[in-house]
């Protein structure tokens, strides 16, 4: 039993382990929230004045969500800075247009839902970071990857985006990533 | 380096070009030290302060996010600089990340900057930069170097500078050099200079200047030579005239002093004088005086012509010497003076048809000390004498005397200045009352010691010296001033030649009536004196009289008393000479003379007075003969003030 328990665990760990890096789950839980904060607009994205950080989420990766969110909370404690924040957990298919959110967190998943979160987050005016690079060719705006040091990329999309204003010094250490996916 | 050197006009010019500029880099060294040096170092905290707000912002936004291994790849390139040491980033004083470098250099300063949240000016952390000295020292050694460099070259330019002056002043050494040896007999060469500059100037002066001196030294010389000769020979007139008599051209009296001088004691001397001499000036006129005075001096010059021992000499008017060179025997010098008496008897001279005839006396010694004092001595003496010669001779003892006279001239005319001339008062007694009836003013001088000097030491001298009137004079005034307040009699003495003299009988009436004394005064005349001349006495008695004054004869018996003659004169008093008195009590001649006196003066109503009344038995004597009033040491001496009731 206690053999077929550890087991279970071990593959869960395997299967789990295998679709997040932990690290960089808890560098982007760490970054991205200061990343939303250097939009010069970030007041105008305020829900009740409060800072509605929502992460998105596939049917799959609830429990991934949830450690994000404890990633986060651990992290800032209720604050982003001077900003209360609310951490809100959505899954795809319940996600909308009418959603009240000031960022968007997005995990992995299928090219459509991802796209459809993009499209969301781009008609709003919102932050949307993903977990992986690789969807950022899908209209996402941030994500981020540790290789020899941390390094960010930002779709070069961005820049036609008229909610969104970051400082100009963040534009200088980001990498930015074409439409097809290349990085520039 | 010689002092001459230091005085160089070169030397100066440089030191102060010198010392100018020292000061002035000296000044400009300090300057730019300061500034430059700050400069430095403000361009190190600048270039310090730039990477910090450089990195700046980068770092904030690498803190901000977190991003570790990009502060410490940033850190790490940084701290390639050379002018950085270390950087620090620090958090709430904790040191966050801290990098070194090797370089060993020492640190300038450290400059601090807040790192800023990117998205707010929120302060997350500082960053310390530690700045080397290694550029600051680099510059600082490249501008040492170029002041060194900037030093070397004004130090070259100064020596040329120097070098130059130096040049340019040499030809005024030149000129100084050869002017060295300039003087007027020698002219001196110097060269002309090419350029034409302040120095060719100089040199051409100084060509012009030399000339113009040649010039007028050869003339100077010239003058000089021709006022030379005329000194010499004004000096050698005016030696002449010095010791040359201007009427008889004959050696004066400097001259003879000159040859007494230079007689090594080997000499003798005759001094002769024209007798009378003045009498031939008034009768015959100056003219006729100079015509026998160059006259006698040619005959002189004849007599001696061969007598190459004897020099003569013209001392004043009519006094003329004969100087032996040669001390003669005493036969000689008698005989060249008796030759000449002789000589001089025979000699006439004719003046405008008259003929006029001289006299002289000789004075002569033979005592080489003081000669001609001792000369001179002997002629007065022979004219006093009468003699047509007399010898000098030591036994005369003349020469004393004439300084001690000398010596009381300057007494009494001291006195007299400082008013110590006054008089004394000697009572003179009524016999029988025996009370002073009056008081006889004697006159006293006293010395500048306070002592009394009675007027028998001084009144002979006073009398020859001319000073007599003005004693007289004192003793008027002084006496009728006493007496202004007082209820008695006094006699005063006046002598023949007071009487006689027109001034002073005027002082006297003039005094008499100023003090209102004329009923008191009693005027004693001299009889020893000898009146001759009776009708002026007799004259001022009568004017005195009637201003009421009385008239004594003094020393009555004494002279050759001419009765008849006095019995003219209207006196009042008689006064038996002293000499008479002395000697009453003892001698019988005296006690007849003084009878007959008194009998004389009692028949003409006359008080007498007998003077000198010395002791007891002279004043018994005296009262004996019926004497009216008596006057003498045993009954008053003369005091300096009388004494009243």
């Amino acid at each position: 039993m206690i053999r077929a328990l550890l087991f279970c665990f071990f593959l869960t760990q395997l299967l789990f382990g295998y679709s997040y890096d932990d690290l960089v789950l808890k560098a982007q839980s760490s970054i991205f929230p200061k990343i939303m904060l250097l939009d010069k607009e970030i007041k105008n994205k305020l829900v009740n004045n409060k800072i509605i950080y929502t992460i998105v989420y596939d049917e799959d990766d609830y429990q991934t969500a949830l450690h994000v969110e404890e990633d986060i909370n651990t992290a800032f404690k209720g604050h982003f800075d001077k900003y209360p924040y609310e951490i809100t957990l959505v899954n795809f298919s319940h996600l909308s247009p009418t959603i009240k959110t000031s960022a968007l967190y997005v995990l992995k998943s299928s090219k459509e839902n991802i796209k459809k979160a993009a499209n969301i987050a781009r008609q709003k005016g919102i932050v949307s970071f993903s977990y992986d690079v690789n969807n950022l060719q899908y209209g996402l705006l941030f994500s981020l990857h540790i290789e020899k040091s941390t390094l960010l990329y930002l779709n070069k999309e961005y820049i036609s985006m008229k909610k969104i204003d970051f400082v100009d010094l963040l534009l200088q250490m980001v990498k930015f990533v074409e439409k097809n996916g290349a990085v520039v | 380096m010689k002092k001459g050197k230091f005085e160089s006009l070169s030397f100066k010019i440089m030191s102060s070009i010198v010392i100018t500029s020292i000061i002035i880099i000296i000044g400009i060294f300090l300057a730019f030290e300061k500034i430059n040096k700050k400069a430095f170092y403000n361009v190190e905290v600048q270039k310090a302060t730039l990477i910090l707000k450089t990195i700046e912002p980068v770092v904030a936004i690498d803190i901000y996010l977190d991003m570790q291994s990009k502060i410490r790849l940033l850190l790490k390139q940084l701290i390639q600089n050379k002018d950085i040491l270390s950087i620090k980033i620090l958090k709430d004083g904790a040191t966050l990340y801290v990098v070194k470098s090797k370089n060993k250099s020492e640190s300038l300063f450290i400059v601090k900057k807040d790192i800023s949240q990117p998205n707010s000016q929120k302060k997350m952390a500082t960053i310390e930069l530690n700045y080397s000295n290694h550029n600051y020292k680099q510059l600082i050694k490249k501008y040492n170097k170029l002041l060194v460099v900037m030093l070397i070259i004004m130090l070259i330019i100064f020596i040329l500078l120097s070098l130059y002056i130096d040049k340019l002043l040499k030809p005024l050494k030149q000129i100084a050099r050869v002017l060295k040896g300039f003087s007027p007999e020698k002219k001196i060469q110097m060269e002309p200079i090419k350029q034409n500059n302040e120095i060719s100037l100089i040199v051409s002066a100084l060509n012009e200047m030399q000339k113009k001196i040649c010039d007028f030294t050869n003339k100077q010389k010239d003058i000089n030579i021709f006022l030379e000769e005329e000194v010499n020979k004004k000096t050698k007139e005016l030696q002449a005239q010095l010791f040359k008599d201007d009427l008889t051209q004959l050696p004066n009296r400097k001259k003879l002093f000159n040859d007494i001088e230079h007689s090594k004691h080997d000499a003798a001397l005759l001094i002769l004088n024209i007798d009378d001499f003045k009498e031939i000036n008034d009768f015959y006129g100056q003219n006729a005086g100079d015509y026998v005075l160059v006259e006698f001096t040619k005959r002189l010059l004849h007599f001696f012509e061969e007598e190459k021992n004897i020099s003569l000499s013209r001392l004043s008017g009519d006094e003329f010497s004969l100087f032996f060179e040669h001390k003669p025997s005493h036969r000689t010098f008698m005989k060249v003076v008796n030759r000449l008496t002789k000589e001089i008897e025979k000699m006439v001279f004719e003046y405008e048809q008259s003929e006029i005839y001289i006299r002289v006396t000789f004075g002569g010694t033979m005592d080489t000390d003081e000669m001609l004092e001792k000369a001179d001595i002997a002629l007065k003496l022979a004219k006093e004498q009468k003699k047509y010669f007399l010898l000098y001779d030591a036994k005369l003892d003349v020469k004393r005397q004439y300084k001690e006279n000398m010596e009381w001239v300057k007494k009494i005319k001291s006195a007299i200045k400082e008013e110590r001339i006054i008089p004394f008062f000697q009572p003179i007694f009524d016999a029988k009352t025996q009370e002073p009836v009056s008081y006889e003013c004697l006159i006293r001088l006293i010395d500048t010691d306070g002592s009394v000097v009675s007027p028998f030491k001084f009144l002979t001298i006073a009398q020859k010296s001319k000073l007599y009137p003005q004693l007289t004079k004192i003793m008027i005034e002084k006496s009728c001033q006493y007496f202004q307040h007082r209820e008695t009699t006094f006699s005063v003495n006046l002598s023949i030649n007071d009487i006689l003299d027109v001034d002073m009988v005027a002082y006297i009436q003039k005094n008499v009536k100023k003090y209102g004394v004329n009923n008191k005064i009693v005027f004693e005349i001299l009889e020893t004196e000898g009146i001759d001349n009776y009708e002026e006495v007799s004259s001022f008695i009568l004017s005195m009289k009637r201003l009421g004054c009385k008239i004594s004869i003094d020393d009555f018996g004494s002279g050759y008393s001419n009765f008849e003659h006095i019995l003219k004169l209207d006196i009042d008093y008689i006064k038996i000479d002293g000499s008479l008195i002395k000697h009453l009590d003892t001698d019988v001649n005296v006690q007849i003379v003084v009878e007959t006196i008194v009998s004389f003066a009692k028949k003409l109503n006359l008080i007498i007075i007998a003077e000198f009344v010395h002791n007891q038995a002279v004043f018994e004597k005296v009262k004996s003969l019926d004497i009216e009033r008596i006057q003498g040491f045993y009954l008053g001496e003369p005091e300096k003030e009388i004494l009243e009731n």
